[in-house]
């Protein structure tokens, strides 16, 4: 009896673990830095959207292909920032690229 | 030695306790799983609590819209029967011709609908060079689980594709620059559905054109018998 019941407990744990890992997906943000705050991104989009994505210790930083620390990230920059979350609202960057400065398109 | 000796025998919780409590733990779960869970990530609210607390929108959100799942009878109709070099269909092939911008950094994907053996005939061309990756989803495999057919930056590609296995096939195209990009795609084929999904999760399904369509809108004008 008790170990039917923890064989089922442990698989209710495991569907569960299950079904709120899946829920993550893979976004891409690009957009300007307007803000950094402890480990927290704020990415300014193309389309004027300001988007707070949080940032972990092991986030790869890369500039030309190249990783590099942290502290490179600063207000101004332009960034690609691919982040997991379950919305556009919940993010958790898994990279950021520090890229040119990105010049609007001439309107055709 | 009993247990009634051993002192830490004494601090642990009885059977029944831990029975309790996993009891608990389970229901609480369950409860869990069946009001908050099911509702906000798949849209299924069996006791009517995600409607109730506002979390239904969330499923949708995450979710909508998938591609189109060809019914029984779609799917029959476009799955080859091969005779020899021929293969034959129950119905007509359909037509797709599409543009996309790419600005900088972005990218999307662009997939059809197709039946295992099924064919199509593409061509794209892009202002500037992609990363691409040509790539199929199986129909019930685990969610972003790709396989990749071609796999190579390119500006261009023309070819015929036959479909490995039931699912949505397609491209990946990322701008790596800081330019603006457009992609000119244009397709025939035995496929049934094509869904855009972009960089940032929006997804865009796409109205294929039937082949009455193509061959109403061209004025077929007999030869001229040859004296």
């Amino acid at each position: 009896m008790m170990r039917r019941a923890m064989i089922l407990g442990t698989l209710m744990i495991a569907f569960l673990g299950v079904t709120l890992l899946s829920a993550h997906d893979e976004f891409r943000v690009i957009g300007t830095i307007t803000k950094l705050q402890d480990s927290k991104l704020e990415v300014k989009t193309k389309e004027g959207k300001t988007i707070s994505i949080a940032m972990k210790k092991d986030t790869l930083v890369y500039r030309d292909k190249q990783k590099v620390a942290a502290t490179e990230l600063k207000v101004g920059r332009t960034v690609v920032v691919d982040a997991l979350g379950d919305s556009i609202d919940e993010l958790l960057a898994l990279e950021v690229n520090i890229v040119p400065a990105i010049v609007p398109s001439p309107v055709k | 030695m009993s247990p009634d000796r051993n002192p830490q025998a004494q601090q642990l919780p009885s059977k029944r306790k831990l029975l309790t409590a996993s009891g608990i733990a389970l229901l609480v779960a369950t409860v869990v799983l069946f009001t908050a869970v099911l509702p906000a990530e798949y849209g299924i609210d069996p006791l009517g609590t995600g409607a109730a607390l506002g979390l239904m929108s969330l499923s949708t959100a995450a979710s909508a819209p998938e591609i189109a799942v060809p019914t029984p009878g779609e799917a029959a109709a476009a799955t080859p029967v091969q005779e020899g070099p021929i293969a034959h269909y129950a119905a007509e092939y359909k037509f797709d011709t599409t543009e996309f911008v790419l600005g900088p950094y972005e990218y999307l994907e662009y997939k059809y609908h197709l039946e295992n053996g099924a064919s199509m005939l593409y061509s794209w061309t892009a202002s500037s060079n992609l990363i691409h990756d040509m790539h199929g989803e199986r129909d019930g495999g685990p969610s972003g689980v790709a396989e990749s057919f071609d796999k190579r930056s390119k500006r261009q590609d023309h070819g015929t594709f036959t479909a490995p296995f039931s699912g949505i096939h397609g491209w990946f195209w990322e701008n790596p620059g800081g330019e603006t990009v457009n992609v000119k795609l244009t397709t025939a084929g035995f496929y049934t559905s094509a869904m855009e999904f972009r960089f940032d999760r929006t997804r865009r399904p796409h109205e294929l054109t039937a082949l009455d369509a193509v061959t109403a809108s061209r004025k077929i004008v007999p030869a001229a018998p040859v004296p």
